[in-house]
């Protein structure tokens, strides 16, 4: 996608620009997506303080009222990376913003009432940080629902539901904090490296607001190679808690819910374990060696039973996988093995991972209900984490 | 021993004239002198190569004290200018991250930095008295350097080789493989004679043997792999150069419903 000239700006008089506006800065997206983005935004706020950054090339006279202003050209990413939020405070700090609501690509999917929420939690300065909480099928955003939400919330005291959520609303603050910390993998030329909103939030004691936003087309990962993203995402996580050490290890009291667990309908249509089972085994028998190497014999007995159970029966126990997610990140923070081997002998348990959560959809119980199980389990085995975190030689059967 | 039997041959004719234990005196003192001169010889080397002995060991105990005192400063100077914190700040999440601290890691390496200088000045000292001692070309000392250098070629290959096989059967169990294991200690086999003939090669053992036993073997292991690999993963060429074509078709657009993963299309794990 190409920029648009700096000609856009030129055309909006200086004094179009509003001390209290609302920067809104959107993906690359197609002209029909950036029409009915624009429609929800116009129909959300006041057109008078909104400035909208966009990469894309378009007629602005449509929308009068609305400054625009052009955004460097990225390629579509199915998440934020270091370089948006670095990109995001600058353009804040010269168009004289003091919210910014970041919008991913399909965010036309979204409805108006959830750009409003979003970006009116942060301007009526309720909180730092305002996150979506997306209504997505039962089967979907499954790496989220498996590792990183119950990771964020047990350690990092966050019921947020989508840590790494392709929108955000930020306060000024927020902004700067998260441009601080991108900048220190753009220093390193890591300029497409992952961000940790929620840790970020939690660590500078800023108020993070999770807000409904109802359904939303979530965009994928270019690479469909399941391999390399789980590994990214998951090794980013691990390194952001290893970092931020410190932090999680003091406890932490977790906000109450902020409602009754919403149902979610589980899928009709059976889905087709059978591949992501005979990954399991194949790895079990072939990835024993390395295993044992980062998990203890408890878990191994446990992933041994899994082994031996029937397809129908498989279940992964809610305990099992948190221990097995805490042991993968010690050994991650202890370089055990090599850390491209140590996420690469994670995705067969997570692919376990899934075909139990299936089979348990699939019975009857609400999936939701069950992810919350999972997040429970985690909070459960915290002081595990914690204490082989500091002495990890200590014994453990 | 020849001149022995010389001697013997000389005194052969004169044997029926004198009695018997002259001969055998004679026997024994030429022995005795030979061990004599032998024992003169061998003393006479380690006394000469005594000072290159004393030179090595003076030279690794000064430069490893010289060693734990640049350690010791530089410890406590990169943790008073605070390097470590300086790092962490700077590196974010960098994939590679020592173990231990940074400042730890530099002390430590400049410690056996000074170490392994001591040993090659040591080691230098001691050749060069021996260069002077020694009135035979005996090829002692550079078969000892060869022999570390083959430890140090056998350790390497052993590394890379579990490394290797590690990254081989990770990688096929994950592209659900059948046959990952048989892989992954092919590759490992494949390294591990690499190594061997290396290692075998620099210690100057074998010769042409060597060379022609490593070129069957290795051979045969590739062509073993090559053909298992060929008739086994056709399908998994195919599909694979398929989805290649099809990500290239749609470069740059993000889908946001992707190409199911895992044979499921309901599963969408993002």
């Amino acid at each position: 996608m190409m920029a648009t000239a700096n000609s856009i700006s030129d055309t909006q008089s200086h004094s179009a620009r509003v001390a209290t506006g609302l920067l809104v800065l959107l993906a690359p997206m197609a002209a029909n997506e950036l029409d009915s983005v624009l429609a929800n935004l116009a129909s959300s706020f006041a057109t008078e303080g909104l400035v909208v950054g966009t990469p894309d090339a378009f007629s602005p006279e449509s929308w009068p009222g609305v400054r625009f202003i052009p955004t460097r050209a990225t390629n579509a990413s199915w998440t934020l990376k270091a370089a948006d939020f670095i990109h995001a405070y600058q353009l804040a700090g010269e168009n004289e913003a003091r919210a910014i609501l970041m919008l991913g690509p399909g965010s036309s999917s979204l409805r108006s009432s959830a750009l409003r929420d979003l970006g009116n939690a942060i301007l009526s300065n309720s909180a730092e940080l305002a996150v979506p909480c997306y209504d997505l099928p039962a089967r979907a955003g499954l790496i989220n629902s498996a590792i990183l939400y119950p990771l964020t919330r047990a350690l990092f005291a966050s019921r947020v539901r989508f840590p790494l959520a392709v929108d955000l609303g930020l306060s000024l603050r927020m902004a700067e904090r998260l441009a601080l910390a991108a900048q220190r993998f753009a220093a390193t030329n890591q300029s497409e490296a992952l961000l940790w909103p929620i840790n970020e939030a939690a660590l500078a004691g800023f108020v993070t607001k999770e807000l409904d936003v109802g359904p939303r087309a979530t965009p994928q990962p270019a690479e469909t190679d399941i391999n390399a993203i789980l590994a990214s995402v998951t090794g980013s996580l691990f390194a952001d808690i290893d970092a931020k050490a410190a932090f999680w290890q003091r406890p932490r009291f977790l906000p109450p819910p902020r409602g009754p667990v919403p149902f979610t309908p589980s899928a009709d249509a059976a889905a087709d374990i059978a591949p992501m089972l005979d990954a399991f085994r194949l790895a079990y028998t072939n990835l024993q060696e390395i295993w044992s190497l980062v998990l203890p014999p408890n878990s191994l007995l446990g992933l041994k039973r899994l082994y031996v159970t029937d397809g129908a029966e498989f279940r992964m126990q809610d305990g099992l996988w948190a221990r097995i997610v805490f042991d993968f990140l010690l050994a991650y923070r202890l370089r055990t093995i090599n850390r491209g081997h140590l996420l690469g002998a994670l995705i067969p348990l997570y692919l376990a991972w899934v075909a139990s959560h299936i089979n348990i959809t699939v019975s009857g119980t609400n999936p939701e209900r069950h992810i919350e199980a999972v997040a429970a389990a985690f909070e459960a085995d915290k002081p595990y984490l914690v204490s082989r975190w500091r002495w990890p030689d200590r014994f453990n059967p | 021993m020849q001149n022995i039997l010389a001697t013997m041959l000389q005194e052969a004719p004169n044997q029926n004239a004198g009695p018997s234990y002259i001969d055998n005196a004679s026997i024994w003192r030429h022995m005795s002198d030979a061990l004599h001169q032998s024992l003169y010889r061998v003393l006479s080397l380690l006394i000469a190569i005594l000072p290159g002995i004393l030179a090595f060991f003076v030279a690794l105990a000064i430069f490893t004290v010289i060693g734990m005192l640049i350690s010791a400063i530089l410890r406590r100077g990169l943790a008073w200018v605070k390097f470590d914190d300086y790092l962490a700040r700077s590196r974010g999440n960098a994939e590679w991250t020592p173990a231990t601290s940074p400042s730890a890691l530099i002390a430590r390496g400049s410690f056996w930095v000074c170490v392994l200088l001591g040993l090659i000045i040591g080691v230098s000292a001691f050749d060069a008295s021996y260069a002077t001692a020694a009135t035979r070309p005996i090829s002692l000392l550079p078969y000892l350097t060869h022999s570390v250098g083959a430890i140090f070629l056998l350790i390497a290959g052993s590394l890379i080789a579990r490394f290797l096989a590690r990254s081989v059967l990770i990688g096929a169990v994950n592209a659900h493989l059948q046959y990952a294991r048989f892989l992954s200690l092919g590759v490992k086999w494949l390294v591990l004679v690499l190594t061997a003939a290396m290692v075998l090669d620099h210690l100057e053992i074998g010769g042409i043997v060597a060379e022609l036993a490593f070129g069957i073997l290795f051979g045969g292991i590739v062509l073993t792999l090559a053909l298992a690999v060929g008739l086994g993963s056709r399908d998994l060429v195919s599909r694979s150069l398929e989805s290649h074509v099809e990500r290239s078709g749609e470069h740059g657009v993000v889908p946001t419903n992707p190409p199911a993963t895992n044979g499921s299309e309901s599963i969408r794990h993002f």
